[in-house]
């Protein structure tokens, strides 16, 4: 990779992507509007929401909470930009449970009931799609015989026909990081949905909560942009697939109710990782002379 | 108007409490949500937690008991904010005007920006008061408010 | 000077620990400690920097010392039978007697089998563990001079039993570096044994009832695995006539034919390293005081059973043994993070945690390529220096508060908020990237993409592990909004430093874990797979595989950009809250508390969740314990066909 091409994709991670991210939310919240029969806001209405939040005074989360968020944030844009440079995926999935941890820890470190509840929902989310990824990475390095982003984005067959249960696990995914129903047990970033207050954010007001929005922003295109692994050339064709996955993350929002936290973790464990695993077995007995 | 301004204006973040309330207003709170008024295409949203809030709609004529529930919320609301007393009863404690155990009106306890009429205040009234509250709102100074503090000192004193 | 480093390393803490009983004063055990802990810290860097080496000792005046080693064997065996007798320990006792008649039929016997050209040599992998021994157990021990004197004080003991703990703890030192070192296998059983004895002894140190019964259980289980090694002995001895038998660097050169013993000596490791179904004495070991769980869990032991199957990994290359090798570490792997997290007993869940990442070095052994086997070095270095500094801060916060339990441990950092950071810092190291356990992890992952099973199980255990480490981390910096707190703390500074060198030692290794992959890793892969296979390439930037990278420089610079934005971030101005409690106020008091019906204060606390629903202990230790126990007989099985 060229000096200059590797500065393009840093910016495309850190610079661009931020902006589709938050197109995307919009998008999405349109989307739930219309689909409940409302108009909805308008497409640029994260955007608003953000600079709002930055120009509210008197900040009253804890000095330790700011700075996990800083590093969840940090960790989304650090993940988005490994895979747009092709970097390794697992190390990528290492360095957003990093961010997951830092959220979840500033989470606990806020002693009210809410904080409290929604935290150790939230590290049970992560418990239930951390090896969901995990899984889709193997997957595609027992296709592509690599763990390299860059590896799955040069090759030239279509990886989703023979990962058709990744697509779904990765819904469900979507579900779980986006916080949407089924999955939103333990915060709700916009909407109506009020679980537990807001969870981890309950504490969290103003500028910090700022860089929870513009960390989701960065996490949409993230979650996109490994979709679209599965089918990266033609690279519309992944965005195609990424977008996909996002629409179906919110029809099911919009159509299912919120359940348990038992339930998602049953649902993780006895549905998703051993179908994952089926796959993964059927990836396994037909690999050719790649992996 | 600057982008903060605008900011500001198309994204109020609401937080309702109901400060004795015969739930008329509430309701009619509520149904600016629906589809038939959707509030969120202004960018409204109703949350749950008065640190996430700009606007505080309050309905009620506040009691002595709830009295330090408001001023506790309104506390923990971040600046720049604003209040809107939806309804007679948290305009002027309405048919509980001095009784003995109403206080009489939200802005005997915290200050009030803008006052909704109505029993109940319809939900095209209620978006108007927002409306006209946040303009209030975009224009407030980068600084902290002025006169919180004096407003306290005030609701304190109309207590004892 | 060069021949003068291993006995050294050796015979001088077991020197020292006969001073220790003799010299019973307080300033002459400092004294003690302090001499052991330099001779070793700069013996073993004279090591290092020496590199390769074979010896043997020259002969004693009229005395040989494989007599000698023959002597303290038997010493060792009667002491165990006594041990066993004393207690009235029926099962330690036929373990006991079973090895004692073992060992003479291979005295009688083979006697003259037992001998071998080298009795020691250094390669890297035997470097690294006597590094780790050498830093880490001085650490330990000097730290344990201060708690030991606060525990005994605690506890009320009089005439105090120190001398004889702190002879222990520098026998343990001793015979681990003679462990690691040693070449020939009949030495190696008898460093085994010390540490076996060390390790009983220190356990049932406090003589309460529940320290016997803890200390009876790490007898008879670790006697098993004696029992397993002079097994193998025999048949190494029997079954070969020419050559030197007893040589593990002969044993080791290469795919053997005697995979029997090389399983028999798996077993024996096993139990060292307390994987299932023998992880039941290392869970009891936490009655001990914290100093030997931290040098049990650490640097000695337990490291001695792994580094036993790392040694041996050459041997069983390319065979259906090293397959379930790596399967019985899998899945002890991922059933201890399982079990880990319905635990509240912050020590348990260090130990199930110890339990877990040794396991996966197993794994990475039994894996046995060249990937597996620099994923299995690494994991054990750098668990060895995160998991010291765990138990060390634990035993800080437990002397201070009195208890283990996590959910004790509230607000922490209001109260200890050094400590704190250290035992969080402990946590990120084991946890998170770009430090070195992660690391290692990530290289145990990659290599383990061919072998679908060892994955799927990796991924499972990585998932649990999360939990039980976050969850902890989560109550220590629990503080109601508002309240900040102060970096004010006062430690003993024999608890301050060994503290504060391990966190610097577990952050240096993780940033130079490139140089680390190069100076110890590389080498030991080398020399034990065939030219031209190499495991991973370590460039200054980047640790790099047939089939990922890990860009260690970027990474490492994005956290340091992350901290310093966070920092900057956080230090904004920022007003006092108080919780969100559905908009009623806080009450005043000590705890957080708000009105409830009748005025009346109700306190508002969240604990901790244990998910008991899924992992408790009750609900799984059976299954765990038979699958476990049938991986072992499929590991002999497969084995001895």
């Amino acid at each position: 990779m060229s000096i200059v091409d590797t500065v393009l994709r840093l910016l495309l991670a850190v610079v661009v992507a931020p902006w589709v991210g938050m197109l995307l939310v919009g998008l999405d919240r349109k989307l739930s509007a219309r689909l409940q029969g409302r108009v909805g806001p308008p497409l640029t209405q994260p955007f608003y929401d953000l600079v709002k939040l930055l120009a509210k005074q008197g900040d009253t989360t804890s000095r330790f909470q700011t700075a996990c968020l800083a590093l969840f944030l940090a960790s989304n844009v650090v993940s988005l930009a490994l895979v747009l440079m092709g970097g390794d995926l697992l190390v990528m999935l290492f360095v957003l449970a990093f961010g997951a941890v830092a959220y979840i820890v500033g989470g606990f470190s806020a002693k009210s009931p809410y904080s409290q509840l929604g935290t150790q929902r939230e590290l049970l989310q992560l418990l239930t799609y951390e090896p969901l990824l995990v899984f889709l990475a193997v997957g595609i390095y027992l296709r592509t015989g690599s763990f390299l982003a860059s590896a799955a984005f040069s090759h030239a067959e279509p990886l989703l026909p023979e990962m058709p249960v990744f697509v779904l696990t990765l819904i469900a995914v979507f579900g779980i990081k986006l916080r949407k129903s089924p999955f939103d047990i333990a915060s709700s970033p916009h909407h109506g949905h009020q679980e537990v207050v807001r969870g981890p954010l309950s504490e969290v007001a103003g500028p910090s909560l700022a860089l929870v929005e513009l960390a989701h922003w960065y996490e949409v295109v993230l979650l996109v942009a490994l979709a679209s692994l599965l089918w990266a050339s033609p690279i519309w064709a992944g965005a195609l697939v990424g977008l996909g996955c996002l629409l179906a993350s919110i029809v099911v929002d919009n159509v299912a109710a919120r359940l348990t936290w038992s339930w998602m973790l049953r649902f993780g464990w006895l549905v998703a990782v051993p179908a994952s695993i089926l796959n993964l077995i059927y990836l396994y007995a037909t690999r050719g002379g790649g992996g | 108007m600057n982008l903060i301004q605008k900011a500001r204006m198309k994204s109020p973040w609401v937080l309702h409490f109901n400060a004795g309330s015969c739930n008329g207003c509430d309701i009619e709170i509520l149904s600016c949500l629906t589809p038939v008024y959707d509030i969120e295409r202004f960018g409204a949203v109703n949350v749950g937690n008065p640190k996430h809030a700009d606007v505080l709609l309050v309905t009620g004529p506040v009691n002595r008991r709830n009295e330090r529930v408001l001023r506790n919320l309104y506390e923990q609301m971040l600046d720049p904010k604003i209040v809107v007393a939806v309804g007679t009863c948290a305009s002027s404690g309405g048919v509980f005007h001095n009784c003995y155990n109403c206080l009489g009106g939200v802005d005997k306890v915290i200050p009030v920006d803008v006052y909704v009429p109505g029993c109940a205040a319809k939900p095209e009234t209620i978006i108007e008061g927002v409306i006209l509250g946040l303009e209030k709102l975009a224009k407030m100074p980068a600084k902290a408010r002025p006169g919180r503090q004096e407003a306290k000192a005030e609701s304190a004193e109309a207590e004892r | 000077m060069r021949d003068l480093l291993i006995p050294t390393l050796v015979l001088f803490p077991m020197a020292a620990a006969g001073a220790a009983l003799v010299l019973r004063g307080r300033a002459w055990r400092s004294a003690i400690v302090g001499l052991v802990a330099l001779v070793l810290v700069g013996s073993a860097a004279l090591l290092a920097s020496n590199g390769l080496l074979r010896y043997s000792p020259g002969p004693l005046t009229r005395f040989d010392w494989n007599r000698l080693v023959v002597l303290a064997d038997g010493v060792l065996l009667v002491w165990f039978l006594a041990l066993a007798w004393t207690r009235r320990h029926l099962g330690a006792l036929a373990l006991a007697l079973a090895q004692a008649a073992g060992y003479v039929v291979l005295e009688v016997r083979f006697g003259e089998r037992l001998r071998v050209q080298s009795n020691f040599a250094v390669d890297w992998l035997a470097i690294a563990m006597v590094l780790l021994v050498s830093v880490l157990g001085s650490a330990i021990a000097l730290y344990a001079l201060e708690y030991m004197d606060e525990h005994e004080r605690h506890h009320g003991v009089s005439p105090s039993r120190q001398p004889r703990f702190f002879a222990l703890i520098l026998l343990f030192l001793g015979a681990m570096n003679g462990l690691v070192l040693s070449n020939n296998l009949a030495w190696t059983y008898l460093f085994w044994e010390i540490t076996t004895l060390c390790c009983v002894l220190l356990i049932g140190h406090d003589g309460t009832p529940e320290a016997v019964a803890s200390s009876n259980r790490a007898l008879w289980m670790n006697l098993v695995g004696g029992c397993a090694f002079l097994a193998a002995m025999l048949m190494l001895a029997s079954a070969q006539p020419v050559g030197e038998p007893m040589s593990v660097s002969e044993l080791v050169r290469g795919p053997t034919p005697y995979l029997a013993p090389v399983a028999l000596l798996c077993l024996a490791g096993f139990t060292k390293a307390a994987q299932m179904p023998f992880q039941g004495w290392l869970l009891g070991a936490m009655v001990a005081p914290t100093p030997v769980s931290a040098l049990l869990h650490s640097s000695t032991m337990v490291k001695a059973g792994v580094y036993l199957v790392i040694r041996l990994a050459p041997a069983m290359q390319d065979t259906g043994l090293s397959n379930v090798v790596a399967l019985v570490g899998a899945f002890t792997f991922v059933a201890t993070a399982m079990l880990a997290i319905s635990q509240r007993n912050a020590k348990r869940v260090l130990a199930y945690s110890t339990i877990s990442n040794l396991g996966l070095i197993i794994a990475c052994a039994g894996l046995n390529t060249a990937m597996a086997v620099s994923a299995a070095v690494m994991l054990l270095l750098f668990h060895a220096v995160s998991k010291a500094l765990l138990f060390l801060a634990a035993g800080a916060i437990e002397q201070r508060l009195g208890t283990r339990e996590i959910e004790r441990m509230e607000s922490l950092v209001l109260r200890m908020p050094f400590t704190t950071m250290l035992t969080v810092l402990g946590v990120l190291t084991m946890l998170l990237p770009p430090f070195g356990v992660l690391v290692s992890k990530w290289a145990a992952l990659e290599s383990a993409a061919r072998e679908p099973v060892a994955m799927v199980l990796f991924v499972m255990g990585s998932a649990f592990t999360v939990v039980f480490w976050v969850r902890w981390v989560g109550r220590l910096v629990a503080v109601e909004p508002g309240q900040e707190p102060e970096l004010k703390e006062s430690i003993p500074p024999l608890f301050l430093w060994p503290m504060v060198g391990i966190a610097f030692v577990a952050v240096a290794l993780s940033l130079l874990v490139t140089q680390v992959m190069l100076r110890f890793v590389a080498p030991v892969v080398a020399s034990y797979m065939e030219l031209g296979s190499q495991g991973f390439q370590a460039t200054v930037s980047d640790l790099e595989s047939r089939v990922g990278s890990f860009p260690i420089l970027g990474l490492t610079l994005s956290l340091l950009i992350a901290l310093a934005l966070a920092l900057l971030l956080a230090s904004s101005r920022r007003r006092q809250a108080v919780p969100y409690l559905c908009g009623e106020p806080p009450m005043e008091g000590p705890t957080l508390a708000a009105r409830a019906g009748g005025d009346e204060p109700a306190p508002i606390r969240v604990s901790g969740t244990y998910l008991d629903r899924y992992f408790s202990e009750d609900r799984h230790s059976l299954w765990m314990t038979a699958a476990a126990s049938l991986l072992l007989v499929a590991m002999l099985g497969v084995a001895s066909l």
